[in-house]
C-alpha cells in the first residue's frame, strides 16, 4: 500500500511541505479551539453561580419557649421553603441541620451552630457523654459553645444567626467554607 | 533534554527509536475527493465532545430531562451554541456521510476486496441515524416525545416481533422514566462504543486495501499533502456547521411533552423523505415506511454483487451508478416535497405559530420560576394566578365570561373598581351586570303583568326589592305581586345621582381594603348611604339585614372567598335571588381563596395585563 515512486512534480519542494504542514497545524488548531472554547466555557459556568438558592428569609423554628436554660443543644433540620437547584424548583428541601439552645435568660440569649463540621463538611453530633459536639468522620470535638477542643477540625463550629420575632425563632441558614481557620460564607 | 524525553516515550509505546516509519502513501496522489472520512471522524468527535459537556447537564427522567435541556438552552453561557453544534453536527454526519459514500460508489470503492469496508460504512450509516432517533426524544418536548411516538409505533408494525420491540425500546407500556433512561444509556454509551469500535475497523480496512487509485500513477505521502486537504475541509464544513447554528440560535426546544396536547409531530429532517412516502402511499403508510428503507439499504448492500467487474471506469457501470444516482434523487425530491407539503399548509403554519408561543412561554416561566420537580408542564402552573385563572375557566368562565352564553354578570379587568361600582349604580339591571340574570328577568316579567293590570300600587311594598351586592336602594315601590308567579326583587337604579354618586361609590370602594381610599368622600359618602341603601343593605360585619346583601368587606379578598363559597348565604343573596351554585363543597378553602386573589386582583388590572399573564 505504500509503495509507487514519488515523482517530483512541484509537490516535494520542501518549503511548499513546510508550508502545508504549517497550514494543516494551524487548521487544526484553530477547530479545535472553536469546538473547545464553547464546551469549556458551557461546563465552567455553574463554578461561578449560585445553583442552588439559599432561603431569602430566615427560616421559622418554631416558639421561642421551647427553648430551656440548661437543656442540651437541640438539631433542628434546615428546612427551605423554596429552592431553585439549576432548573428545578422544589419546596420545603432540607438543606441542612443546625445545632440551637438557650444561653441565658433574655429573650437574645440563643446559640445557634452550623451542624456542618468545618474540617471537612460532615453531619457533627451532640455527645450527651461528654457534653460536647463530635463529628463522626474524624473525631473532631467541640465545646458546648462551639470552640473547637480536639480533632484536626481548623477552627470551632460555625455560629448561625438566631432571632425571636413575636415568639417566633427565626435562624439564617449560611453555608461557610470548609478547611478554613477562620469562617467564610460560600 | 527534549531528545532524552522523547526517545524515553517513543521507547515505552514500542515506537522505534532510531528512524522514523516510512510515511503513508496515497496512490494515484492526494486529493480533495478522499476528505470526506476525514471529515466524518471530526464530526463524530465534535459529537462526542459537546455530548460529554450537554450530559454534565441533563438529567434523563420525566419530571427533569424538559427542565435540564431548557436550562442548557436558555440559562447557561453559550449552552445554546453547544447544544446546537451537537444537534445540527448529527444532520452534518448524514449529510458528509451521503457525499462519502457517493464518492465511494463513484470510484468503484465498494469491488473487491473493499466489500467489507464498503458494508461497514453502510452499517455505520443506519446506526448514525438510529442514533439521531436516540437522541431526539431525549428532550422530552413536544417535538421530540411526537416524533418518537410515531417512530415505535411503525417499529411496533414490524412482522411478528413488533409489539415486543416496541415495548423493549420503552421500558415497559408505556412512555415514562425508563425510557428516558433507556433511551440515554443507547444514545451516550452503546452507540458510542459500537459505531466508535466499527469506525476503527472501518477506517483500518480501508487505509490496508488504500485508495483505488484511478487518477495516476504516482503516489504522495498522507503527510502533509491529504491532511492539509482534510483539515482545509474539515474547518470548512465547522465553519458552515457553526454559521447554521448561528443562524438558528442553536436547535429548536418546544414546549415540555405533554400527552394530552396534539402537536404536528415531523421526523428529523434526513426522514423526511420516509414521511413524504407515507403520505403518498396513503393506506399502505407502514408497509412504506418499512419497506422503502429496506429496499435502499438491501440495494447499497448488494451493489458489489451486482456490479462485480473489475472495471472501475464509469463507463463500464453507468447503469449502476444510474440505478443509484436515481435513488439518491428520488430520496432527494421526497425530502424537498415534503417540506413543500407543509410549506403549503396555512393552517399548519398557525398551528407552528401558537405551538411556538406555548414553548417560548414554558422556557420564559422555566427561566424566571424554575421547573417544578413534579415535571416540565407543571412549569405552565408556576405563571402568576395560574391555579385561580384555571379554577375560573373550568368553573366559572360559562356564567361569567363573554361572549358565552352568560347566565351572571359580567367579571373582567377592572371589576369592582370605581367606574364599575358608579355604572353598576346607575344601572345595576344593565347587561353587563344583572341583566342577564333571572332575578332581574323575572323582575321584568313581573313589572309587564303589572303594567298589564295597569293597577296603581296602593301599599307600598313591606319588603323592599332586595338587592344584589351593590347598595342604593330603589326610589320607587313596586306594585304588590302575587304570591305565585315573577317577583320584581331585582335592584332599582340609585337615586343618588352626580357628585354625590361619586361620594357614594367611594364608600363601597373602601369595602374593599383598597388603599387610595378618599377618607372625606367617604364620610361624605356616608350619609347618602344611610339615607338610600339602609333600607335593604347594611355594613355591619356579619348581619343579615334584609333580604338583600351585606355589603360589609365588599370586594375584599375575605368577601370572595366567602361569597363563592356560598352566594346564597344570608348575608349575601340569599336563596331566592342567586342561581350561582355554592362552591365551598366542590372547591378546597384554599382553591376558593385563590379565586377570591384573583377576584382582587382583576380589580386594579386592564385588559393589557390579563392578556400578560399569557394563555392557560
Amino acid at each position: 500500500m505504500t509503495s509507487g515512486t514519488v515523482i517530483d512534480m512541484g509537490e516535494n519542494d520542501p518549503d511548499r511541505r513546510k508550508f502545508l504542514k504549517v497550514a494543516t497545524c494551524a487548521m487544526g488548531g484553530g477547530v479545535g479551539i472553536v469546538v473547545a472554547a464553547p464546551v469549556l466555557r458551557l461546563v465552567l459556568d455553574p463554578a461561578g453561580k449560585e445553583t442552588v438558592t439559599s432561603p431569602t428569609e430566615p427560616l421559622d423554628l418554631g416558639a421561642a419557649n421551647r427553648l430551656r436554660i440548661g437543656e442540651p443543644p437541640r438539631r433542628v433540620e434546615v428546612i427551605a421553603p423554596l429552592v431553585k437547584d439549576a432548573w428545578s424548583a422544589s419546596q420545603n428541601v432540607v438543606l441542612g441541620a443546625a445545632w440551637i439552645r438557650r444561653t441565658g435568660p433574655n429573650p437574645g440569649d440563643l446559640d445557634a451552630r452550623s451542624a456542618v463540621c468545618p474540617h471537612l463538611g460532615c453531619a457533627v453530633g451532640w455527645d450527651p457523654d461528654k457534653g460536647n459536639y463530635l463529628c463522626p468522620c474524624h473525631d473532631s470535638r467541640f465545646a458546648i459553645g462551639g470552640d473547637k477542643l480536639s480533632g484536626p477540625s481548623e477552627r470551632g463550629l460555625d455560629a448561625l444567626p438566631l432571632k425571636v420575632v413575636d415568639g417566633r425563632l427565626k435562624l439564617t441558614w449560611i453555608r461557610f467554607a470548609t478547611g478554613r481557620s477562620t469562617p467564610e460564607p460560600v | 533534554m527534549k531528545a532524552r524525553v522523547v526517545a524515553f516515550l517513543r521507547e515505552r509505546a514500542g515506537l522505534d527509536s532510531t528512524g522514523a516509519e516510512a510515511p503513508r502513501m496515497i496512490e494515484g496522489g492526494a486529493s480533495f475527493a478522499y476528505v470526506f472520512g476525514s471529515v466524518l471522524v471530526f464530526l463524530l468527535a465534535f459529537e462526542a465532545i459537546t455530548g460529554a459537556a450537554l450530559a454534565a447537564f441533563y438529567s434523563p427522567s420525566t419530571t427533569d430531562a424538559w427542565g435540564s435541556v431548557a436550562y442548557i438552552q436558555d440559562q447557561m453561557s453559550w449552552g445554546w451554541l453547544v447544544r446546537g453544534i451537537h444537534f445540527h453536527g448529527g444532520g452534518a454526519i448524514v449529510v458528509v456521510a451521503g457525499l462519502h459514500l457517493v464518492q465511494t460508489a463513484v470510484a468503484g470503492a465498494y469491488k473487491r476486496p473493499r466489500e467489507l469496508v464498503w458494508w461497514l460504512g453502510i452499517l455505520l450509516l443506519v446506526l448514525c441515524l438510529a442514533w439521531a432517533v436516540t437522541g431526539y426524544v431525549l428532550r422530552w418536548d413536544q417535538a421530540g416525545f411526537w416524533a418518537n411516538k410515531v417512530e415505535l409505533g411503525i417499529a411496533a408494525a414490524t412482522p411478528l416481533a413488533g409489539e415486543k420491540i416496541k415495548a423493549l425500546a420503552l421500558g415497559g407500556n408505556d412512555y415514562g422514566n425508563l425510557t428516558l433512561t433507556r433511551f440515554y444509556a443507547l444514545h451516550v454509551i452503546v452507540l458510542p462504543a459500537v459505531v466508535t469500535l466499527l469506525t476503527v475497523a472501518h477506517v483500518k480496512l480501508a487505509r490496508k486495501h488504500g485508495t483505488t487509485a484511478v487518477r495516476r500513477a504516482t503516489a504522495v505521502p498522507s503527510w502533509p499533502d491529504q491532511a492539509v486537504r482534510n483539515s482545509l475541509a474539515i474547518a470548512l464544513t465547522l465553519a458552515i456547521l457553526l454559521a447554521y447554528v448561528w443562524t438558528q440560535h442553536g436547535a429548536e426546544l418546544a414546549a415540555p411533552a405533554n400527552p394530552s396536547q396534539a402537536y404536528d409531530a415531523r421526523p428529523l429532517w434526513y426522514f423526511r423523505w420516509l414521511l413524504e412516502l407515507r403520505d403518498l402511499a396513503g393506506g399502505a403508510e407502514k408497509i412504506a415506511a418499512m419497506v422503502a428503507p429496506a429496499i435502499v439499504a438491501g440495494f447499497l448492500v448488494m451493489l458489489p454483487f451486482l456490479d462485480k467487474r473489475p472495471d472501475l471506469t464509469v463507463r463500464a457501470r453507468a447503469s449502476w451508478l444510474v440505478g443509484l444516482a436515481g435513488l439518491l434523487i428520488l430520496i432527494c425530491a421526497l425530502t424537498l416535497m415534503s417540506f413543500a407539503r407543509d410549506g403549503r399548509d396555512d393552517d399548519l403554519a398557525k398551528r407552528r405559530v401558537a405551538a411556538g408561543e406555548v414553548a417560548d412561554r414554558a422556557r420564559l416561566l422555566a427561566r424566571t420560576n424554575g421547573v417544578p420537580s413534579t415535571g416540565g408542564i407543571d412549569v405552565f402552573a408556576t405563571a402568576p394566578m395560574w391555579k385561580a385563572r384555571s379554577i375560573y375557566a373550568q368553573k366559572c368562565a360559562g356564567c361569567h365570561e363573554d361572549p358565552k352564553d352568560r347566565k351572571g354578570p359580567l367579571i373582567g379587568p377592572g371589576h369592582g373598581n370605581r367606574v364599575w361600582l358608579k355604572a353598576f349604580l346607575e344601572d345595576p339591571s344593565g347587561d353587563l351586570f344583572w341583566g342577564r340574570t333571572k332575578l332581574v328577568k323575572e323582575s321584568k316579567e313581573a313589572q309587564k303583568i303589572e303594567e298589564e293590570k295597569g293597577a296603581k300600587p296602593d301599599v307600598p311594598k313591606p319588603d323592599p326589592k332586595p338587592e344584589p351586592k351593590a347598595p342604593a336602594k330603589a326610589d320607587k315601590e313596586s306594585p304588590p305581586v302575587p304570591d305565585t308567579g315573577p317577583k320584581d326583587l331585582a335592584m332599582k337604579p340609585s337615586p343618588v345621582k352626580g357628585s354625590e354618586l361619586d361620594d357614594l361609590v367611594e364608600v363601597l370602594y373602601a369595602q374593599s381594603g383598597a388603599t387610595d381610599v378618599d377618607a372625606a368622600k367617604v364620610k361624605r359618602g356616608m350619609a347618602q348611604f344611610e339615607g338610600a341603601c339602609t333600607d335593604c343593605h347594611t355594613l355591619a360585619e356579619g348581619v343579615a339585614a334584609t333580604a338583600s346583601p351585606n355589603l360589609f368587606g365588599l370586594g375584599s379578598r375575605d368577601y370572595y372567598t366567602s361569597f363563592i363559597s356560598n352566594p346564597k348565604s344570608p348575608i349575601h343573596m340569599t336563596e331566592d335571588m342567586s342561581q350561582m351554585p355554592r362552591f365551598d363543597k366542590e372547591l378546597t378553602i384554599v382553591e376558593r381563596d385563590a379565586l377570591a386573589e384573583y377576584l382582587v386582583w382583576l380589580r386594579t388590572a386592564t385588559k393589557a395585563d390579563v392578556d400578560a399573564l399569557g394563555p392557560l
